[in-house]
């Protein structure tokens, strides 16, 4: 696993995501991510090098681009490696339960076509872990060089357990049941297990050839084979082979079964129509289009954030303005699912995330480092954030002061929405209950910026006083 | 329970009936690839596989219908055309 790190460090580090496979680990030295291959694993390594398969994958963008250095490059951590590749950095590191529906959807299909195209080559992949998919924009990147391998004539496909845990039974858990993956996968960070998905699938949803085979016959041979005659079992089925052409008839199976799965509850319709819906531009969203493109046509950010970004209307105008990439959050999956249509279309920059804001992603995993925290993984230059605030501060209880800590830790610079509580959408979250919020001014909000930064402009957008405010907290 | 319990023998023995003379391979791998995957993916690789399930299930309820109670193996051992099903 590559990881980010905002710090640059001459000392290397080893990156606590990357020590499941003995093959090779991934270290970060000054900034650059470096990777070694170790002796066990260097007769697949040659083997894959020499068919080209990397270098075309590379190319095409589908696989993280990466070349070998001298091991002094890395250091005394190469001393047992046999060889030290260097990788480009990920922009920005995210995780399967921080995509949105076809986010995970496009990495499931980056997996099932790296196979397909490995397999065509004799070489076949040592797992299915969906966190070896990162993303550049809403393109999917395969970032792990070392989980390619020679293709054993009959081997099994050892990563097909993996891959539906990981990708196949959440997507399904959406396109059954209407359920987003993201609250269960972060806390199984393995992802969905296939008996546990075997149990909840109504009945009659389970006569598709696909879930029968997938879901319910794999869940009953697994519990088939629970006891003691456990040992048995696993040691007759390790003897037999499957046929190239019964692993690669699988893979196209599901492919285009995966191909064609949507959302159950908000369906193919809301892809193609954020378009339409925002075809109207009130004063309000032009004047604020304006001043986010503005914002970023002076600071052009390398990494800006969006949190609350919604169908990535102004993501979008920072993108326009000089912004060089967006990473975007929101709590709404169908706005997520818009945004990511969106950055597909439009061939943005912009890979919109799922955030719970009032429970980010914590640091878990192995000995709680192995996945970073979102606090953890901090990198943004610049930030916006439009019509949020009022849904944490009245929504969710938090205090102003706290928000506006939170969101201005983010980054030095960036916009901030005050929505004031005259305005009908905060009138409309009042609206069933207590008005417990009397420091829920705009002069308390400006008095929380100032603490931490410089008000540079503000500008009001509407009758009912909806303000942006630019803060910097660089000079 | 008891008829989970038996359905669950019989799939198990019916991957193994399909399963033919191989030769020995090392499956070896840092990720445990899971029996329940292995097997299913003996199943659904072959159409053999899927064919002597259906078989299987087909003389099950034969013999429930009929009133005959025939063990999954000696049902598997008859040499018979299996009925039509998907691969």
């Amino acid at each position: 696993m590559v990881q980010d790190v905002s710090a640059p460090d001459s000392s290397p580090k080893a990156v606590a995501g990357s020590f499941r496979d003995p093959k090779g680990r991934v270290y970060v030295k000054n900034g650059r991510i470096f990777r070694t291959v170790m002796p066990v694993a260097v007769a697949d390594y040659e083997f894959v090098r020499g068919t080209g398969l990397l270098d075309k994958l590379a190319a095409e963008g589908h696989l993280v681009g990466g070349s070998e250095v001298a091991a002094s490059e890395l250091g005394l951590e190469a001393a047992e490696a046999a060889y030290v590749l260097e990788h480009d950095r990920i922009p920005f590191i995210s995780f399967p339960y921080e995509w949105s529906f076809p986010t995970l959807k496009a990495a499931a299909l980056l997996h099932l076509d790296i196979q397909r195209r490995a397999l065509e080559v004799d070489v076949s992949l040592s797992d299915a872990s969906a966190y070896n998919i990162q993303f550049k924009g809403p393109r999917p990147v395969f970032i792990d060089a070392l989980s390619f391998k020679r293709y054993e004539d009959g081997e099994f496909w050892t990563g097909h357990h993996q891959f539906c845990e990981q990708f196949l039974n959440p997507l399904l858990l959406r396109s059954i049941l209407g359920v987003a993956h993201n609250a269960w996968y972060r806390g199984n960070q393995e992802g969905i297990a296939t008996e546990d998905l075997a149990r909840i699938i109504p009945f009659r949803k389970k006569f598709s050839w696909n879930v029968l085979s997938q879901v319910v016959l794999q869940s009953k041979l697994q519990s088939s084979v629970k006891g003691a005659g456990r040992k048995t079992v696993a040691k007759t089925v390790a003897k037999k082979q499957l046929p190239k052409a019964a692993y690669q008839g699988m893979l196209e199976r599901l492919r285009s079964w995966i191909a064609q799965l949507e959302p159950a509850d908000t369906g193919p319709t809301v892809w193609g129509d954020y378009a339409q819906q925002n075809s109207y531009e009130g004063e309000e969203a032009a004047a604020k289009r304006k001043f986010i493109h503005d914002f970023t046509e002076q600071t052009k950010p390398r990494q800006l954030w969006d949190i609350g970004c919604n169908t990535g209307d102004y993501s979008s105008a920072a993108l326009d303005g000089g912004a060089m990439r967006v990473i975007g959050f929101d709590y709404d999956q169908a706005a997520l699912e818009r945004a990511f249509a969106r950055a597909v279309s439009e061939k943005l920059d912009f890979l919109p995330l799922f955030l719970d804001a009032a429970n980010q992603s914590p640091s878990q995993g192995w000995a709680g480092t192995e996945r970073m925290g979102l606090a953890e993984r901090r990198s943004a230059d610049a930030l916006v954030s439009l019509a949020f605030v009022h849904h944490m501060a009245i929504g969710r209880n938090i205090p102003l002061d706290h928000l506006v800590d939170w969101l201005t830790g983010f980054a030095p610079t960036g916009v901030i929405e005050f929505v004031p509580k005259q305005d009908p959408m905060v009138q409309e979250l009042l609206g069933l209950r207590e008005d417990i919020f009397p420091d829920y001014t705009e002069e308390a909000f400006v008095a929380c910026i100032e603490k931490n930064a410089r008000i540079v402009r503000r500008e009001t957008v509407t009758k009912s006083r909806r303000t942006l405010f630019l803060y910097d907290s660089t000079r | 329970m008891t008829h989970n319990s038996c359905t669950q023998k019989i799939l198990a023995g019916s991957v193994f009936t399909v399963i033919f003379s191989a030769t020995p391979f090392p499956a070896y791998a840092y990720l445990d690839p899971g029996t329940g995957s292995m097997m299913l993916q003996l199943l659904i690789g072959g159409i053999a596989g899927a064919l002597v399930v259906i078989k299987l299930y087909w003389y099950k309820l034969k013999g429930f219908m009929t009133g005959k109670r025939s063990s999954a193996a000696s049902t598997l051992t008859k040499k018979k055309t299996p009925p039509e099903g998907k691969g």
